[in-house]
Order: structure tokens, then sequence, then C-alpha cells
């Protein structure tokens, strides 16, 4: 037997109650600047031969983009990181794709095919991890699509950040930026 | 008598909620699920609140503990076909009073142009 359904409007939110702010406090950090990057361990790799360390990198500046193909916001983005990939891999910098899925593998984020079937569709030729376990998500502290964290060719994070940005609008060229002065240390 | 079920499973969810959002300044993500009749089954409706949008390139999710998972989607999107234009749906076989599982939605900032994920154990 069925039962009568009352109609539901149930508001899911978080108040700013000593619990959520707890719960807040205890969540990891944003990457913080200006201390050595953790290294990475993630076996699965795209656009390389390898595996890439952060140890192999040393002497190199490094742009991890944390990002996901279903995430429209990281998708806009990526012309301005295939444009610094084309413009400084030459001198020094090793663009990385941190590749972490939102949801568990019945979405689809996870499958090795479809994440390259990405790579192709947005013509992104640099290095690609991916994070299935989202380890290096926490390692790092990330907590939004897409995310980014520079890293200076002694190991150190020196920017991090997030928000999607356009080629040649304000954020592109902050990071533009950023990639110059640390590849003229 | 029975108590009224939104309050208890408002009280559930709130306290869900808490375990998932992360906002930059400790400002939640807001979502708000709503149950009705759909015929013999149950049609829920997530809605997001102003600011916010539903991904739609990654349907939102009820996880049930059997393992069943249903997909919330729309008719409509955005233009740009990114987002929901209108709340997606999902209709459950039989009627409910309340449902236990995990809700993932992928929602996004607009004012910052993140996304963000949350998953509320109901």
């Amino acid at each position: 037997m069925t039962r009568p359904v009352p109609l539901l409007l149930l508001s899911l939110t978080a108040a700013a109650t000593p619990a959520a702010a707890q719960m807040l406090a205890s969540r990891p950090v944003a990457p913080a600047v200006g201390t050595p990057a953790p290294a990475w361990r993630n076996a699965s790799w795209l656009n390389a031969d390898h595996p890439l360390t952060l140890p192999g990198l040393r002497g190199r500046v490094v742009l991890l983009n944390f990002w996901v193909f279903t995430c429209y916001n990281c998708t806009n983005t990526v012309p301005s990181l295939v444009d610094f990939d084309r413009k400084y891999r030459d001198q020094g910098l090793t663009l990385i794709g941190i590749h972490t899925p939102e949801f568990p593998p019945y979405a689809g984020e996870h499958d090795r095919a479809n994440v390259e079937s990405a790579l192709r569709k947005y013509g992104i030729e640099y290095p690609n991890a991916q994070d299935n376990d989202s380890k290096t998500w926490e390692l790092y502290g990330i907590r939004y699509w897409p995310s980014f964290v520079l890293i200076d060719r002694r190991g150190n994070i020196r920017y991090a950040g997030y928000g999607e940005f356009h080629l040649n609008d304000g954020a592109y060229r902050m990071w533009d930026g950023r990639i110059r002065e640390l590849l003229a240390e | 008598m029975r108590p009224p079920v939104s309050m208890t499973a408002a009280a559930l969810l709130a306290a869900g909620v808490l375990a998932s959002c992360a906002g930059p300044a400790g400002t939640p993500a807001l979502l708000r699920l709503r149950a009705a009749p759909d015929g013999p089954d149950t049609r829920l409706t997530l809605l997001a609140a102003p600011g916010l949008e539903i991904n739609a390139r990654l349907l939102p999710a009820l996880e049930l503990p059997n393992g069943t998972v249903y997909r919330f989607a729309s008719g409509r999107r955005s233009a740009d076909s990114a987002y929901f234009a209108e709340p997606p749906s999902a209709r459950l076989p039989g009627r409910h009073d309340r449902v236990h599982g995990t809700l993932r939605a992928s929602v996004c900032r607009q004012d910052e142009l993140v996304c963000h994920s949350v998953a509320l154990q109901l």
C-alpha cells in the first residue's frame, strides 16, 4: 500500500553554527604559498611517456591545473592553458592537468578513454594525471574546479588560485605575469 | 500521530550538508530538494539558490543504499548547455515519505566561476 506523499520543501543550508565552523576548520586549507610543494604520486598519466614526479621537474616552473572534463568553468579555461603551454614550455614551464572526478565512477569521469577524448576535444597536449582517488586534490587542499597551483624552479608553491579565465582577460594576464616572473628567476 | 515528515527529513538533511559544504568564506552551498507526488510515484526536484547553477554536464544523482542510482535531469538547459535552465528532477517509483541515500550535485558559483561538489547524506 502506498502512502500519500506530503509536499516537502527541504532547505539544504549550512548555517554558520559552531558545528559548521568546526567542520570547515577541519578541512584542508588551500595550498600554502611559500612552502614546498607536496609530491604527488599519480600512477595513470596521459600525454606523458612516464609518470611525472615533482623531484624530476626540479629546475622547471610547474603549473598544476585541477580540473575535470564535466566542469564547464574548467573547459572554458583550457584555451588559456593551451596558450601558456605553447608559449612557455620551451622556456621551462611544465603544465600538468590533474584530472580529479567530482562523482563516483558511474558518472564516467574516472574512465581513461573519456579523459583521452576530452584531451583531444580541447586540444590539450600537456601531461595529465588521473587523480581518481582525489589524493593529489586532497594533498594540495583544493576545493574548487578549476584550481591552479604555480610551483617555482626550486619546488616551492608560489601562487595558488581558482576560477575560470579566458584568453587575455585580467586573470589570464595575472597568471601569465606570474609564470613569466618565475621563469625569469 | 506521525511527526511531520518534512521536519524529520529536513533535520537529517541539514546535518548532512554541514559535513559536505565548502564555501570560501564559510558560505555554504544552498540547495533545496522538493518532493511531490507524481502519479503513483514520487518526483524529487532539486533547486539551487540564487547565484548558484547546477551543472548539467554532470547530472545530479541520488544513490540508494541498495546501489540504485537515480539521475536528475531537465529538458531545458542554458544556451551553452552547461547548466540546467529549469530545476532538474528525478522520478522515484512508488510513494516515499522519506528517502535514505546520498544526494550528489555539482554546483557552480556564478560570481567566482568555479564548481564544487555537494554530497548530502539523506
